[in-house]
């Protein structure tokens, strides 16, 4: 217990502004818990390693947490790993419910990082030997698991897995590095385009683009005419609908995902974004009714943001038990300990064993901040969507635009990246094609390749893929059951839609004024 | 409504000034050409590595001594050189170590050759810890013994992330392989990876039987136990002897000077020809754009020139496992450049 004297009011302040700043970062279009932790990551050297710690776990619990509020309310993905948080929050945003999804968000978020915070306490060194059984081939299944959601996502399987191909294809732009397999020449771009691409499109630009912008130029096709009218999005009618009864039945969906959260985190080179995506797909899977996900249901929002929180305590298990960062967040983090020349790796727990428990104290206290800040804020953050859209919108794309510059420290072309992807984004629902399986596409497609092409070079035979380890072979199976139970849903909804298209055909026939007047809406 | 603005506003005003905070305003140097805001980029994303923590070292010195603003960015090394292009004004500074030179020597894509397209500043400090490392129950001993099993034909393969730091080391064990077992160098096989975690993969993999890494990096990796199947141990420090007895005493975590010392030249012989050892010492030195104004070259010089003299931040880099290694410009661009021919030969050796 001796850790406890190193605990004292500055450092539970510096966790508690830690976590607010971070909840503002990540909040902020274009601007990530990775940005916020690499610019306050010099202050380590005046705060000393556990004030700076406080401080830096903070800013990465409230980076990933803020990244709801502009996915709910915007559709903009604060961070690369809540884009599974649009696909319900901003839906249900738009019926008026942007509080409660808000709300929900929360609570899973919380709950997500406390579990993780608890796994990376208790097993961390177990975990970290059993992380390193996943080797090219595993990670590739893993990946190729969470590209399966592709299928489930779409309402249009073969549109779907189009637009997904299209993105995977925008990620490999660039050069193709030695270290990840390649020849380290770039390509699907012309030579004149080198100076700008070489690097490929940028994520971050590139996802706010795709559904911030792209939302924005929808919106402003129709939304002056609203407004004009007078019609403003509703907030909900005085409470926000919410009631702890939404995790009714939940439960599992929430402790599910806080696992596939902090899992996939303690996998190194598994980007954040595949978590919840993954945590997504197996509640589409497994629930017993998805049929509304996609289309604003809460129990989307518990798996994505559940998922994406638990990362945090995941990534850390890799960091402190391999000093390896689980992801980019991490990647900046170990800087802290390298600043104040410490060295992670195996033995970092049983030799910093004060310095252990004060980032867990850190970590849990940062989740608690975290939740009380945002639970209560809500009520007045919900009300950005109120702001009338002709002032709303300008300022969103400034602060987009800001990030998108800021996000590689200065990079031009990045600004551009988030402007063409915003058009392209917008065409691209014009003439049906869907933006979610293209962006999945885009964020796994590069690692995707990269073990897919280790994995050969490594092994040099396609039958490793199956015969690898039976975590290989496990992976296998519910990448086959993922795909059985996306086309059966797509079969049965189809069968669905078309028994409703006949009744309403039959039922058209007695009343069809009626009808007709209720299909338009 | 007003209310919604405000709070737009508020938290909109937050944020820019937890952003500005760090950044804080402009600071003027009392005097000398280098003055207000100077942004460090260095050739590494990481801000884990080692490259980021002795360029805060420098930077922090320098910054107080000149009574400026510095910051580190960690940009990487093609974006870092990208940027420095940019800024002849002096206000974008690099700081980078022998990859800078070894990509080009390598062709690697967006490495030019440093002495002809910049200007080269002062060294400051070298990173004595690029080491090789096998599994800890591994039928090699050392060095020696991996080199003549390689010599009678048995295929080892060693993961490095190709071009640079990492490879110089493995094309100098195939150069000394092809002078003392001619034509039996083929093989000793490289496995391209990417990063420390990616090789250390390899090798709980059994995929690699030697892998690149480093004595921070690995040092904790070295304790384990021999049944842990993460257990690894040094079989080559590339760092030169001398480079080596001017660490601290206590070495690395739980492993001495002593320890460490075991590691190299000439306890590790790995010929060049000419009865010369193949060392190499990771250095750190700024990068400078050609047209900066050769005042403010001189201005750092002077500057750096104090802060060893004044002896605080030797202390600084040896806690940090560096050795202290000051050279002004003129001399660091000479001695880079002949270090440079030295490798260039070993290149072109085993091409």
């Amino acid at each position: 217990m001796e850790f406890l004297s190193l605990l004292d009011i500055t450092f539970f302040l510096l966790a508690g502004l830690g976590a607010l700043v971070g909840i503002i970062f990540g909040a902020i279009p274009g601007m990530t818990a990775t940005m916020a932790v690499a610019v306050c990551l010099p202050l380590t050297y005046a705060l000393g390693l556990n004030h700076g710690l406080a401080l830096l776990l903070g800013l990465y619990v409230g980076g990933i947490s803020g990244g709801m509020v502009p996915a709910v309310l915007l559709n903009i993905p604060g961070t690369p790993s809540s884009i599974t948080t649009t696909f319900d929050g901003y839906p249900m945003a738009q019926k008026g419910e942007g509080e409660k999804a808000l709300r929900v968000s929360v609570i899973a978020s919380v709950v997500g990082g406390l579990i993780s915070a608890a796994v990376l306490f208790f097993f961390a060194p177990v975990l970290a030997d059993f992380s390193i059984k996943f080797s090219y081939v595993e990670k590739f299944l893993i990946i190729f698991l969470a590209l399966t959601v592709i299928a489930s996502l779409s309402s249009n399987m073969l549109v779907g897995i189009f637009s997904g191909v299209i993105g995977i294809w925008l990620s490999l732009v660039g050069v193709y590095s030695t270290s990840d397999g390649g020849n380290g020449k770039t390509r699907l771009m012309f030579d004149a385009m080198e100076p700008y691409l070489y690097e490929g499109f940028s994520l971050l630009p590139v996802l706010i683009g795709i559904f911030g912008i792209s939302t924005i130029l929808l919106e402003a096709e129709k939304g002056v005419k609203r407004d004009i009218a007078g019609e403003r999005v509703k907030l909900g009618k005085g409470n926000s609908g919410f009631s702890l009864s939404i995790f009714k039945g939940r439960m599992t969906n929430l402790v599910r995902s806080s696992f596939i959260g902090t899992f996939v985190g303690m996998l190194p080179g598994v980007g954040g974004s595949a978590a919840s995506v993954l945590a997504y797909t197996q509640e589409k899977n497994l629930s017993k009714d998805s049929s509304q996900m996609g289309k604003g249901a809460p129990q989307g929002l518990i798996a994505s943001e559940s998922a994406n929180n638990a990362l945090t305590g995941g990534a850390l298990i890799p960091l402190l038990s391999l000093g390896i960062p689980g992801d980019s967040t991490t990647a900046v983090l170990i800087g802290a300990f390298t600043l104040q020349g410490i060295q992670v790796g195996p033995l970092f727990i049983p030799e910093n064993v004060n310095t252990w428990y004060v980032m867990m104290t850190a970590l849990i206290f940062a989740n608690i901040v975290m939740f009380f800040l945002m639970f209560y804020a809500i009520k007045h953050i919900a009300k950005v969507v109120m702001v009338p859209k002709h002032l709303l919108f300008p300022i969103i794309v400034m602060m987009c635009v800001v990030g998108a510059y800021a996000i590689n420290y200065g990079i031009m072309f990045d600004v551009w990246t988030l402007l063409i992807f915003g058009v392209l984004g917008y065409v691209i629902q014009k003439v049906g094609l869907e933006v979610a399986p293209l962006i999945i596409g885009f964020i796994l497609g590069s690692q995707a390749e990269i073990y897919f092409v280790k994995s050969l070079e490594s092994f040099g035979t396609f039958s490793i893929f199956f015969t690898k380890s039976p975590i290989a072979m496990v992976l296998w199976a519910l990448i086959v059951a993922s795909v059985v139970f996306s086309i059966v849903v797509g079969m049965k909804t189809r069968a669905k839609q078309k028994m409703e298209l006949s009744q309403v055909a039959g039922s058209t026939q007695v009343k069809p004024g009626k009808d007709r007047d209720q299909n338009s809406r | 409504m007003i209310v919604s603005n405000k709070l737009m506003t508020s938290v909109g005003s937050a944020a820019l000034m937890a952003a500005l905070s760090v950044s804080s305003g402009v600071a003027m140097a009392q005097d000398g050409p280098l003055r207000g805001n100077v942004r460090i980029v260095i050739g590494s994303t990481s801000t884990g590595g080692d490259t980021y923590q002795n360029s805060s070292i420098v930077a922090d010195h320098l910054a107080e001594h000149l009574d400026i603003n510095m910051k580190v960015d960690a940009v990487g090394a093609s974006s870092a050189f990208r940027t420095l292009d940019r800024d002849s004004r002096g206000n974008t500074l690099m700081i980078f170590h022998d990859q800078s030179y070894l990509g080009y020597l390598y062709g690697v894509q967006g490495y030019d050759n440093i002495f002809e397209k910049y200007t080269v500043g002062p060294t400051v400090a070298i990173n004595p810890g690029n080491a090789y490392l096998v599994p800890k129950d591994s039928s090699y001993e050392n060095l020696e013994q991996i080199m003549a099993a390689v010599g009678d034909g048995e295929t080892v393969r060693v993961a490095i992330q190709p071009g640079g730091v990492s490879e110089i080391g493995f094309s100098a064990l195939k150069n000394a392989i092809s002078i003392e077992y001619p034509g039996m160098e083929d093989n000793l096989v490289a496995v391209n990876t990417g990063s420390q975690s990616d090789k250390n993969q390899q090798l709980f993999d059994d995929q690699v039987d030697m892998i690149h890494g480093s004595v921070q990096a690995n040092e904790q990796y070295t304790r384990l136990p021999e049944d842990d199947q993460k257990a690894m141990r040094f079989v080559w420090l590339t760092a030169r002897q001398s480079t080596i007895e001017q660490a601290p005493e206590e070495g690395m975590g739980k492993t001495s000077r002593e320890q460490l010392l075991e590691y190299v030249e000439p306890n590790v012989h790995v010929t060049m020809g000419d009865d010369e050892n193949f060392t190499f010492d990771k250095e750190f030195f700024f990068l400078y754009n050609k047209d900066m104004d050769p005042a403010i070259v001189e201005q750092i010089d002077e500057a750096l020139a104090d802060i060893y003299a004044e002896g605080e931040i030797q202390e600084i880099q040896k806690n940090a496992f560096f050795i202290p290694n000051f050279k002004p410009s003129d001399e660091a661009a000479a001695y880079l450049t002949e270090k440079m021919a030295r490798y260039e030969e070993i290149i072109s050796n085993i091409k």
